[in-house]
């Protein structure tokens, strides 16, 4: 008697365990991108300083700045709309061919479309690297942005 | 003197124009790894490649960072960030190369061309030549250029766990586009 209520023990144990890694599993794997609009910004700089920083040194800023939220301020540069819709804002010096260049994530498409050029606005982003070239100047870039509107 | 000036000015603008740049920082790139056993696509998709092409000499240059390759899933994301390319340790994909039959292009006025490129291909921190044909189109002063290949993930020493090998494919293809603009120096 006492040896099955063991057994049944440790049946529903492995039950419930194997019910929760599964629940687990499922989530993870269908687990979306958080909205960027609802995150906290690791860090808060101006398009140029944060420019400078990682002309300065790229790999010490990939490593500060690399797959974090960042809160940008800055002149908007450009304002590009693909033909799938999608937005790219570029926040800098509009007298550089360097920039803040953010994509903007397509829930927040609609906030981008009011942007104007020449003004200044902040965005919240989550920096994915720094390319440097000679010609086209050093893009600090940031990936699923939202122009962020509190000040 | 005045018809001497108006020549040199005259060549020096077409020189520009023949040896002109052209540029973007909006090139599109599709990384695409789906198997007909995936259950899902494994796709991602980089919108922010720079591009530049020289159209005297028909070199051409790609460059993406590899953390803008965007996928739907977070889960696929981060593995193809953190297990595959390992982004933080290899943070650019860079292609160098050559469109080949340059010359057949009249960037001067409207036209579509099918041309060779030729050049080599670094991930993951490993080159490899890739040829392919690459479709190009000339329209009111803009060039438009798309191109597909496929890269053997294991040549670029990119390994898929056991777990996953039959879900992912072995040769991931891998599209371009993008429009270009004259580079204003």
């Amino acid at each position: 008697m006492k040896r099955k209520k063991i057994i049944l023990y440790v049946l529903l144990s492995l039950l419930v365990i194997g019910t929760a890694a599964g629940i687990y599993i499922y989530k993870e794997y269908n687990r979306h991108h958080a909205d960027t609009a609802n995150l906290k910004a690791a860090y808060s700089v101006s398009a140029t300083d944060l420019i400078k920083e990682f002309e300065g040194n790229e790999q010490a800023s990939n490593k500060k700045y690399g797959d974090k939220v960042v809160r940008v301020e800055g002149v908007v540069k450009e304002v590009v709309k693909d033909e799938k819709g999608f937005y790219f804002l570029a926040l800098g010096d509009t007298a550089s061919m360097s920039s803040v260049r953010c994509s903007i994530d397509s829930v927040h498409s609609n906030e981008a479309a009011l942007v104007k050029q020449g003004t200044v606005i902040a965005i919240k982003g989550i920096c994915s690297g720094f390319k440097a070239d000679e010609m086209l100047g050093s893009d600090v870039m940031l990936v699923r942005s939202t122009v962020d509107s509190k000040k | 003197m005045k018809n001497l000036l108006v020549t040199i000015l005259g060549v020096v603008i077409t020189m520009n124009c023949i040896g002109q740049k052209y540029y973007t920082k909006n090139a599109k790139i599709n990384f695409d790894a789906t198997t007909p056993s995936s259950p899902e696509k494994v796709e991602g998709i980089n919108r922010t490649a720079t591009c530049v092409i020289d159209t005297k000499s028909g070199a051409m240059q790609f460059v993406a960072l590899m953390k803008s390759f965007e996928f739907e899933r977070a889960l696929m994301e981060e593995h193809f960030n953190e297990n595959y390319v390992e982004s933080s340790k290899f943070p650019k994909a860079e292609f160098k190369g050559e469109l080949k039959d340059n010359e057949e292009i009249d960037y001067s006025k409207d036209g579509t061309y099918t041309v060779k490129v030729k050049g080599i291909l670094t991930m993951h921190g490993v080159s490899n030549e890739v040829k392919t044909d690459a479709k190009i189109i000339i329209l009111n002063g803009k060039i438009s250029a798309t191109a597909e290949f496929s890269a053997k993930l294991e040549d670029y020493k990119i390994s898929i766990p056991g777990l996953v090998a039959d879900k992912v494919a072995k040769s991931a293809k891998i599209t371009v586009s993008c429009s270009l603009e004259p580079l204003k120096n």
